[in-house]
């Protein structure tokens, strides 16, 4: 199958450090992908040369076959590219409901804010919207008195609205409690199939809820692609994250190691019968 | 359904909901014969301001772009005006007066369309908005913003403030042009009576101006503004292209400063190059901070009262005033940074009055009362309540 995103020996340089190097990935149409790297990988460098912030200093992004370089960021977004920044970036002044309201699909010209309307099917996605991360009884009040949770939840539905095929998701579960990052995870299953979904995370945990291939960054570059159990064992990255001196991340993966030890035993009891 | 349309149908409600209009339409049609025709005057050129201020309260307010140079289009929707009156009170074959100091022969080619009304009408606000169109859209392309813009439009409002004060031969340089012996429609521009016409036109043009920014700001179009002045970025990954809000709110702001400055023009007696000094328009943004950023009328009462406060003090005590703004400023920012109006919306005579002892009595937990889940939560308990009660009461209702 043709890939829908491509990145093809991608490097970045800023002032001669290589924040990208030499970075290859594709992503099949309805796939659902979770990148990992510790702390100064790449990972949100990765995403602004896929949304256009940042220009690559070489090589090529593809999407749908076609060259994004040199295109606009809000042309590549009306592509088809929905991204979900790491900290929840809503228009804090703004309701919920008039957040969806401007990031639901349709033309985004000046002249159509002005003399057009909400059509029907828009303003039911926005309620359906609503209803699906919960905030209906706060739709009135401004996003920036809402909870950080709710703000993270808000933001999802705003690419819900937006209604992209590839979803950039970046740290989508940082700061949510445990039944929030369930839903979470539960929401980006099911998004993928019809929407292809690109899922940046620190937690291990909900990456292996997510079951789905893993590409580890590193420096800059991919150092392994592979489902979160082949990912834990191979000594790369264990290295990799062992080496930060950040002891959450490495307790992280450590402990990530010994539950999967854990599951792919269960898994193989499964198997027997 | 029914009850609702009831109530709004009695006096009362009809008061209770109308009565800001019916006091301005009343003191509009009283003021030109109770005030003497030099203080309507001045509230007619005050009236006049606010229409530039609710242009920059939409770049501003709304959008977040602090421009130091709406006197560039002020003053040129000034010069259009005036150049028109100034053609049309000649005879047939007679050039404007000044022009004879200078020994020009001919009238320059870009005065010839003035000699058209209808010209002059669209003049006034169509060439400062193509102006400000084509600032704005330079300088938003290459996504100029902050300190760096505001610094921009100053230069740009100090390019023009040299030219038109260069340029004795085309229109008549640092002295300007004067309006007030001109005549229209066979009456001079300055007596009376045309004075309280102005003045009417001025009234119906502020309402129309603010009711313009009103239907621009709430809609979906003001929402993107807001998000522009909140977080462009994001709003650009959505799929919006900033710059062209951002052009199209900066091209009408412009159209507003144009409209102000013939309406200003004509009730002052002149326009001169004095209009794009620096000070000016900066004061234009006080008017807006001190009235409130992002609540429209808050900008027309600032421009209005600030000026008239602006006169009465400087003929009391002439030296103090620019202390006076400059203090009104300084407070302005470090108390009330949505200004007064915005001070008054989010409850802040309350505040004052809690301080001076004479609280009103509040819940205990207001949250609560301010909390939506709460509240959704007490509405179906009590509707819940309410349908087993009325369950209950009905004959029969329940076994």
């Amino acid at each position: 199958m043709k890939p829908l995103l491509e990145l093809q020996a991608v490097s970045v340089s800023f002032d001669g450090f290589l924040a990208l190097n030499d970075l290859n990935l594709a992503l099949a149409p309805g796939e659902l992908r979770a990148v990992i790297g510790p702390n100064g990988a790449g990972k949100t460098t990765f995403l602004d040369v896929i949304t256009g912030k940042v220009k690559p200093t070489r090589g090529d992004v593809r999407f749908r076959g076609q060259s994004l370089l040199g295109i606009s960021e809000h042309r590549i977004a009306r592509l088809g590219i929905g991204r979900k920044f790491q900290t929840p970036r809503v228009y804090q002044n703004l309701t919920p409901r008039r957040n969806l309201e401007l990031a639901v699909k349709g033309s985004h010209s000046p002249f159509t804010l002005l003399l057009g309307r909400l059509n029907a099917e828009q303003r039911d996605r926005v309620q359906e919207l609503l209803a699906v991360v919960g905030l209906e009884a706060n739709a009135s009040r401004p996003a920036g008195s809402l909870s950080h949770g709710q703000k993270q939840w808000l933001e999802i539905a705003m690419l819900l609205a937006q209604d992209p095929d590839l979803l950039l998701v970046d740290e989508p579960v940082a700061g949510l409690s445990d039944e929030e990052t369930e839903r979470t995870g539960e929401l980006l299953r099911q998004l993928a199939g019809d929407h292809t979904v690109l899922v940046i995370e620190h937690d291990m945990d909900f990456i292996r809820e997510l079951d789905c291939p893993v590409t580890v960054l590193h420096e800059g570059h991919v150092l392994c692609e592979g489902s979160m159990d082949v990912v834990q064992r191979d000594p790369r990255v264990i290295e990799v994250y062992l080496g930060v001196e950040d002891e959450d991340v490495s307790a992280g993966v450590t402990s990530a190691v010994a539950t999967s030890a854990v599951a792919s035993d269960s898994g193989s009891h499964q198997e027997i019968p | 359904m029914t009850i609702t349309s009831n109530t709004a149908a009695t006096p009362a409600a009809f008061l209770r909901r109308w009565w800001p209009w019916i006091a301005i339409i009343a003191a509009a049609l009283i003021l030109p014969f109770i005030l003497p025709p030099f203080r309507l005057n001045l509230l007619g050129r005050f009236l006049s301001l606010g229409i530039v201020a609710l242009g920059i309260d939409l770049i501003w307010g709304y959008t977040g772009l602090l421009s130091l140079g709406q006197g560039i289009f002020f003053a040129l929707g000034g010069y259009a005006i005036a150049m028109y009156l100034q053609l049309d009170s000649l005879e047939p074959g007679q050039l404007p007066e000044f022009f004879s100091l200078y020994g020009v022969k001919a009238l320059p080619l870009f005065w010839q369309p003035f000699n058209s009304a209808w010209f002059t009408l669209v003049a006034i606000w169509v060439i400062p908005a193509l102006v400000a169109g084509l600032l704005g859209y330079l300088v938003f392309r290459n996504r100029i913003k902050g300190v760096y813009f505001s610094i921009l439009t100053q230069a740009a409002l100090l390019v023009f403030f040299n030219f038109f004060n260069g340029q004795q031969k085309l229109i008549n340089g640092t002295n300007g042009l004067k309006t007030d012996t001109a005549s229209f429609f066979g009456q001079m521009v300055g007596s009376d009576a045309m004075q309280r016409n102005l003045f009417w036109i001025t009234v119906l043009l502020v309402i129309a101006a603010w009711y313009l920014c009103r239907w621009l700001t709430s809609g979906r179009f003001g929402d993107a503004l807001i998000a522009v002045r909140d977080d462009e970025p994001r709003l650009r990954f959505t799929g919006y292209n900033p710059t062209a809000f951002k052009t199209v709110v900066f091209t009408i702001a412009g159209a507003l400063a144009g409209i102000s400055g013939a309406l200003y023009t004509v009730q002052s007696g002149i326009v001169s190059p004095q209009f794009m000094a620096v000070p000016f328009s900066i004061e234009m943004v006080i008017w807006v901070a001190v009235g409130g950023r992002g609540t429209l009328i808050g900008a027309v009462l600032g421009a209005v009262l600030i000026n008239y406060a602006k006169s009465l003090i400087s003929e009391q005590l002439p030296e103090t005033w620019l202390f006076i703004q400059g203090g009104l400023f300084l407070l302005v920012v470090t108390a009330l940074p949505d200004g007064v109006v915005g001070w008054w919306r989010q409850g802040g005579p309350g505040r004052i009055l809690a301080m001076l002892g004479s609280s009103p009595a509040t819940a205990t937990y207001p949250g609560l009362d301010q909390d939506p889940e709460a509240q959704a939560e007490k509405r179906a308990i009590e509707s819940r309540a309410q349908a087993l009660e009325s369950g209950a009461s009905q004959p029969g209702g329940e076994p």
